[in-house]
This record gives C-alpha cells, sequence and structure tokens, in this order.
C-alpha cells in the first residue's frame, strides 16, 4: 500500500515537471535540455527557506517565483537562439546551477546536500503522512494540469503552435515571436519549480546529485514516449516510466548489482529516446491534426 | 608566484588546452556544415576516444603507445561511423527536434555505457610523470610538448583535407548546398560518411590528449561539449578557422580565469563567454544559419 501511495506521489511531481517541459518542448518548439536546473531552483530555494524557519506557503511561492525568475533572466540572451543553440545553451546553464549547488558550501552545504527538510503545513493543514502528500502532490498537478491545458487550447497556444511550425510565418502574421517564446519559457520554469519544491519537501533530503542531466532526461523522454504537444502525453508518459523506474528500486535486487543495474537503466533510457525517435517520434499519443509522418 | 614567468606559465597553459578544444571544435562545425545540426553526442566520441586508448593499454592487450594509439583512433572512427548509419542516417529527413533528441538519448546512452565498463570513478594512463623542460622559467611536459605537436600536425591536416583536397572541396559543397551538390554528381552519403570519419579522429585526439594530460571520466563528454559549442560560436558556426580560434580564446579565458576565482568553476567559464557573446553580438550566431 505504501509503494503505492510513494508511487502515486512520484508520478503526480514528475507529471507536473513533465507538463511543464511539454509548453515548451511539445507547444513552442523549444529545446530545453537543462529543465532539471529549474526543478533544482525550485527544491533548493523552498528547502533552504524552510530550513530557516521560513513557512511553506512563502517558501513554496519563492521557490516557484525563483524558477520563474531565472527562466527569464536565462531566456534573455539563449530565447534570441535558433533551435539546437538553445539546447546547448540550456544544458549548460544545468551545469552551471549544479555546479554553484556543488560549489557554495556556504549557501548549499554543497555535496553534503540537505537533511532534514520539513514536510509542508499549508493554512494550518499538515501534509505529513503519505496519503496527506498524495493529497498535496495531486491537488497540485491536477492545478498544473488545469492551467496548462487551458493555456495550451487558448488562442495563446494556437500562436505557441504556430512559432513551433514556422516562426516567420507567425511573425509576418504579427505575433511578436520573441514574447511568447519567454511566456512560454517563463510559465514552464515556474512549474518546473512547483515540481521542485514539491519533490523536496516529499524526498526531504537533497543534494546536487539528484539534479543532473538523467533528470533532463528522464523527463524529456516522460514528454517524448507519452506524445509532445498533447495534453495527457506527459501524464501517461510519466505513469509509464515512473512506474518502471521506481519499481526496480522495490525489487529487493542485491547492492552489489546496483553499480550496473544504474547505468544499465540510463543506457536503456537513452535507448528507448533514440528507438522512438527513429521509429515513432510522435510517442504513444499522436498531436491531433499532425501527419503520421512529421517531415520537413 | 605573482611573477611574470607565473602570468607566462598561464598563457601558455592557456594555448594548451586550447589546442585541443580547437580540436574538439573543429569536429563539432564540421558535422555542423555537412549536415546542419549539432550531434550532442560528440562529447562521448571525445570521451570513448579517450577510453578506447586506455583500453588498449590497460591488461588483456597491453599494447605498446605507437601501437594502441592507431587502434584507438581507428575504433573511434568507426564509432562515428556506426553512429550515422545506425541512428543519423534514418532520420536525415527528419524535423531538428527529432534529429536532436535522437542525438541525445545517443550520447546519455554512450556515456552510461562507459559508466557500465569502467565504472563512474575519475582513471588516468598511469605513465610516469617525468621532468619537464624548462625555458626562461617557463615548464612544458614531454606530454603538453606532444599536444602541441600533435594539435598543430591535426590542424595542417584539416587545413590541407578541407581545402586542398577533392573530398574537402565535395564538403564544402555540401554545406553550402546539399541539393545543388547532389545534382553537380557529388556522392553525398560518401562525403557525409568522411565527415563523420575526420570528426570522430579529431574527437578522439582531443579526447586522448586530453586523458593524457588530465584524466578520463564518464563525464569528461559533456563538460568538453559545452566547451567546443562555445568556440564554434566565437568564431562563428561552420568555420574551420574560426573554431581554431575560439577554442584557444576559450582555453585562455579557463586559465587565467582561474587566478581569479575558485578552481570549481573553472568549467563554467566557456559557459559564461557564451552568455556574454550571445548578449552582445547574437547577429554572429543568427548570421550563419541557413535554415
Amino acid at each position: 500500500m505504501d509503494l503505492l501511495l510513494h508511487l502515486s506521489i512520484v508520478i503526480a511531481i514528475y507529471s507536473i515537471f513533465a507538463l511543464s517541459l511539454n509548453i515548451e518542448v511539445g507547444y513552442t518548439g523549444l529545446f530545453n535540455f537543462g529543465h532539471v536546473a529549474f526543478f533544482a531552483i525550485g527544491a533548493y530555494t523552498s528547502a533552504l527557506l524552510t530550513l530557516q524557519g521560513v513557512p511553506f506557503s512563502l517558501s513554496m511561492i519563492a521557490g516557484i517565483g525563483f524558477a520563474g525568475a531565472a527562466g527569464f533572466l536565462i531566456g534573455i540572451p539563449s530565447l534570441k537562439l535558433q533551435g539546437d543553440y538553445f539546447g546547448i545553451a540550456t544544458l549548460g546553464f544545468a551545469e552551471i546551477v549544479r555546479m554553484i549547488l556543488q560549489n557554495q558550501v556556504a549557501w548549499t552545504k554543497g555535496p553534503m546536500g540537505l537533511p532534514g527538510i520539513t514536510r509542508p503545513e499549508l493554512f494550518s493543514w499538515r501534509f505529513d503522512t503519505l496519503p496527506e502528500y498524495l493529497v498535496l502532490a495531486l491537488g497540485a498537478a491536477i492545478l498544473t494540469f488545469l492551467v496548462i491545458g487551458f493555456l495550451t487550447l487558448s488562442p495563446f497556444g494556437r500562436v505557441l503552435k504556430a512559432i513551433r511550425d514556422d516562426e516567420t510565418a507567425a511573425a509576418i502574421l504579427g505575433k511578436n515571436a520573441f514574447a511568447c517564446k519567454m511566456k512560454s519559457f517563463v510559465i514552464g520554469s515556474l512549474f518546473a519549480g512547483l515540481a521542485g519544491v514539491l519533490w523536496a519537501h516529499y524526498i526531504t533530503f537533497i543534494s546536487p546529485g539528484d539534479f543532473t542531466l538523467t533528470e533532463t532526461i528522464l523527463v524529456l523522454l516522460i514528454v517524448v514516449l507519452g506524445g509532445k504537444g498533447t495534453l495527457l502525453g506527459p501524464v501517461v508518459g510519466a505513469v509509464v516510466l515512473i512506474f518502471f523506474q521506481e519499481s526496480l528500486r522495490f525489487l529487493r535486487l542485491p547492492p552489489e548489482w546496483s553499480s550496473i543495474l544504474g547505468p544499465l537503466q540510463q543506457m536503456v533510457f537513452g535507448l528507448i529516446l533514440v528507438l522512438l525517435m527513429i521509429f515513432r517520434p510522435e510517442g504513444l499519443i499522436r498531436e491531433k491534426g499532425k501527419e503520421k509522418i512529421d517531415r520537413d | 608566484m605573482d611573477s611574470l614567468p607565473y602570468y607566462l606559465q598561464t598563457v601558455l597553459n592557456g594555448v594548451l588546452a586550447g589546442c585541443i578544444y580547437a580540436l574538439f571544435a573543429m569536429g563539432l562545425t564540421l558535422i555542423y556544415g555537412v549536415l546542419n545540426f549539432v550531434n550532442f553526442a560528440h562529447g562521448e566520441l571525445i570521451m570513448w576516444g579517450a577510453y578506447f586508448l586506455f583500453l588498449a593499454i590497460s591488461e588483456p592487450f597491453a599494447l605498446p603507445l605507437y601501437a594502441a594509439i592507431p587502434v584507438a583512433l581507428v575504433i573511434t572512427a568507426l564509432l562515428g561511423a556506426a553512429m550515422d548509419f545506425a541512428v543519423f542516417r534514418p532520420l536525415r529527413q527528419a524535423n531538428r527536434l527529432t534529429l536532436l533528441i535522437a542525438a541525445i538519448g545517443l550520447s546519455f546512452f554512450l556515456r552510461n555505457a562507459a559508466q557500465l565498463f569502467w565504472g563512474a570513478e575519475v582513471q588516468t594512463y598511469g605513465f610516469e610523470i617525468r621532468q619537464g623542460y624548462q625555458w626562461f622559467g617557463l615548464y612544458l611536459t614531454p606530454q603538453q610538448l606532444a599536444i602541441i605537436v600533435i594539435s598543430v600536425i591535426c590542424i595542417i591536416g584539416v587545413y590541407l583535407l578541407f581545402f586542398k583536397s577533392r573530398m574537402g572541396k565535395s564538403m564544402r559543397a555540401l554545406a553550402d548546398n546539399l541539393d545543388l551538390a547532389r545534382i553537380s554528381g557529388i556522392h553525398t552519403e560518401r562525403t557525409i560518411l568522411s565527415a563523420w570519419v575526420i570528426s570522430s579522429l579529431l574527437a578522439g585526439v582531443g579526447g586522448i590528449l586530453l586523458a593524457l594530460d588530465t584524466n578520463l571520466n564518464p563525464e569528461m563528454g559533456v563538460t568538453n561539449l559545452i566547451k567546443a559549442f562555445a568556440a564554434t560560436l566565437i568564431g562563428g558556426v561552420g568555420n574551420i578557422w574560426g573554431a581554431l580560434a575560439g577554442g584557444i580564446i576559450i582555453g585562455l579565458a579557463e586559465n587565467i580565469a582561474v587566478l581569479f576565482i575558485s578552481p570549481g568553476y573553472k568549467d563554467a567559464v566557456a559557459f559564461v563567454i557564451m552568455v556574454l557573446i550571445l548578449l552582445v553580438r547574437p547577429y554572429v550566431v543568427i548570421g550563419e544559419r541557413r535554415d
């Protein structure tokens, strides 16, 4: 039962994380390969503040806000870039964030990480036990789903898709491509921050090693496997992949296998990503109105 | 410490590191020129090149260095060709997002494969450290001398190949306009394959030199991909000489910056330079695009 609750909580948090990446990658066509940075900023901001005694309601808002602000700042230079360059710029940004977490020992305790993060208390409700935390995580996931669903179905969502499919054409029609991409990027960063906050207060211990390229790949795989540019895709992807990943942990395999199983599992993730791109780039759920084979 | 030779030594070390970054950047920019996409798995060619040499000189094979290096380079080139054959050739007509996600998936796969075989720990080739030469108060180890000599040979080789050979002419034609090149009777797939081989060889040589000077670990691919990319941005994407200059600028900046900031941030210098360039001269990049 605890396993099922744990799985549901992690799936809910990763659904938020994946939904936030999908608005960038799936709807706007921004190749964000450093999405974990915003997850990390949310997690560390909220964790550090609550460890100083700041109430959760404020630290959560700070975590989300910092992640969004970071998105805005990094967006100014990098959103001028086209496709691949934006990918490398965000990849580099994620590396810098990890370096800061590791090296600024005075702020972040460095590689030792932050133990003893408290479970949250919101409006005199305590979310301490697993079922209580599930309520919080699910509530946040549903809220995210509704907000992102509303945004992507609105005219704004159609502008994003137009920019993705042909930026020049969208610009000729009078859409400010840079501003729209920036909005999409900041919204994605805000929700990634929310996922990070929820993650830190659930796991109660975070360290720089939790926020590497591995997490970016996992969340990218969730989006791509589920179906990028669809509303349900990231949720489906999160259910499938988190179930696969977390159930491995509960198989009680001998500990000496872990040095082999870890890389092996990551290799499988990388391989699935490559195979999906070659054989079914649209993922499990296909975006409406897209041809079966999407060619440029 | 704070004397002239000390600063000159820093500059020398910077140029040395820069030569290696230039090799990475030239390989990256070559594939970009021909196929018009950033190969995210280029860092993994660097890393695997270094590990192939490690494999060849360690126990079951224990080849001497002069035999091990050609073997390692040939296998790296084969890996590059295999990457193209298995992943990028089926995606030749695919859109950019598909191509990039496949490249980053492939890079992740190769990186973890290295970790599976050799573990995440830092390794070294285990050559004995020899007394360096000393000129005017500057130290230069035999490894560092080898870095300079080999980099210069590679750069001259790339120049001859790119500007003086028929194959180089085909590559430049392909980079200019793929369809036009094909109509003119250029064998595109063969040219693309040779671009992969050259790019992998440059990555392999650079990876080996870097590992000789420092060490090997599965993370070295990603860090150096970012540096190579920053170097290509400085020089203008798709420009071989620009990549060379950019590599040396990154190497110098890194080594000079460490005089002022914590060495923990050394790898961040390339990224900061990249952001500054983008803020000041975004057209350097956009002007080069041929989408």
